[in-house]
């Protein structure tokens, strides 16, 4: 349930380091903010297409994390074409689309691992102010991971339990007793660490 | 159940890890029917609103950061199981992002003043009104310039596009109030 996107591949996209392809997507979205003609935002997705085929990506994968995404893109396509005309609306089409296909790119080609070693970089002025601790984050981190499944599995059994009961699936009925029982199982979660761990 | 001790006890960073857990769990489940909205809708903001009525601003925003970044390093936890850079690259973008601010304007505002159990109209009146000013306006503040320059319309027209999600944003503010007013009664009794 909880896999990442990255798909392994052995290209020069992929070896590039983490924390430059994050930093070519920032300039990227900040840079393609200010180009407002369609042939040269045309020229910008093409040139993502070509990275595309580069790291050598299998575009039905592609197109399955994309197509939801694809409906909103022309949702917002018309409503733009709707208010701003037929002009804008492409460049608004192609900037997006250029843009989001780039980071779907970063985040394909790049292992969680690295992903998190940039995190850490990034984390590390925080840290030298005092306002965090390292290992506290990796720590909440894998904390988090773990329950997701487990908290998954209590929310179907309230479910189950209300319809069982005839009851209508009402949204406060339903969440009232899930928060009450993560907050109690974060109560006993905390006493236990504290029992194992003296600080 | 809200103790405001040092920072950071291990209390506190499992209440975190909880509740980013819980705003995932309620990210990724099926959308359900929601009183006065015509289509089922995903319970994410309504796991923001609620990080922010129980966990007070510094926590909530702790919590919401961690969601967010598990969102950017790949992790498929946005609603309908998407993930990674290309959603903060997309149109929606600001919307990720404002709900980091957005859950600490709510847990502050909710923090303000205290009506206590024995209000319980009140009570529910003011955490409605901390996740309408936090765990919506603040998020629309952070999305809407998002979405007018990604698209290049205006700032006008990107308003009027998402005014269609505010109805049912505010029941969700209404369904987080009433369910932290009930968690609280809950854990005291």
């Amino acid at each position: 349930m909880m896999q990442g996107l990255y798909v392994e591949g052995e290209t020069w996209i992929h070896r590039l380091p983490a924390g430059l392809k994050l930093l070519v997507l920032v300039f990227a979205g900040w840079g393609l903010m200010w180009v407002t003609h369609p042939a040269w935002l045309l020229l910008a997705l093409a040139a993502v297409w070509m990275l595309f085929w580069m790291a050598r990506v299998s575009m039905r994968g592609v197109w399955r994390r994309m197509r939801p995404l694809a409906w909103f893109l022309v949702l917002i396509g018309l409503y733009v074409a709707w208010a701003d005309g037929w002009l804008v609306a492409s460049a608004a089409m192609l900037r997006l689309a250029a843009l989001v296909l780039l980071g779907l790119l970063v985040t394909l080609t790049t292992p969680l691992s690295a992903m998190m070693d940039v995190v850490t970089v990034l984390l590390h002025p925080l840290e030298r102010l005092g306002l965090l601790r390292a290992e506290r984050v990796s720590l909440a981190f894998g904390m988090t991971m773990r329950m997701v499944p487990e908290l998954y599995i209590q929310w179907n059994q309230i479910r189950e339990a209300q319809a069982a009961r005839g009851l209508e699936s009402h949204p406060v009925a339903l969440i009232v007793p899930m928060l009450v029982r993560t907050l109690k199982r974060a109560d006993d979660m905390a006493e236990a660490i504290d029992a194992r761990v003296d600080e | 159940m809200l103790n405001k001790t040092a920072p950071m006890k291990t209390r506190d960073l499992v209440m975190v890890s909880l509740l980013t857990a819980l705003i995932v769990v309620l990210a990724l489940v099926p959308p359900i029917p929601v009183p006065l909205v015509p289509v089922p809708v995903t319970l994410q903001t309504l796991g923001v609103m609620l990080a922010g009525l129980v966990l007070g601003p510094g926590r909530a925003g702790l919590a919401v950061l961690l969601y967010v970044a598990m969102a950017m390093v790949g992790l498929p936890v946005l609603p309908g199981g998407r993930a990674g850079l290309a959603v903060l690259m997309g149109p929606t973008g600001g919307f990720l992002l404002g709900m980091i601010p957005g859950a600490m304007l709510t847990g502050w505002l909710s923090r303000r003043i205290r009506f206590g159990l024995e209000a319980p109209g009140r009570q529910i009146t003011l955490n409605f009104f901390a996740c309408l000013l936090g765990g919506v306006a603040l998020v629309y503040a952070f999305g809407i310039p998002w979405l007018a320059s990604v698209t290049g319309m205006g700032m006008t027209k990107a308003a009027l596009a998402v005014l269609v999600f505010v109805p049912g944003d505010m029941v969700k503010a209404l369904i987080a109030a009433t369910v932290a007013y009930q968690v609280a009664r809950h854990i005291e009794a």
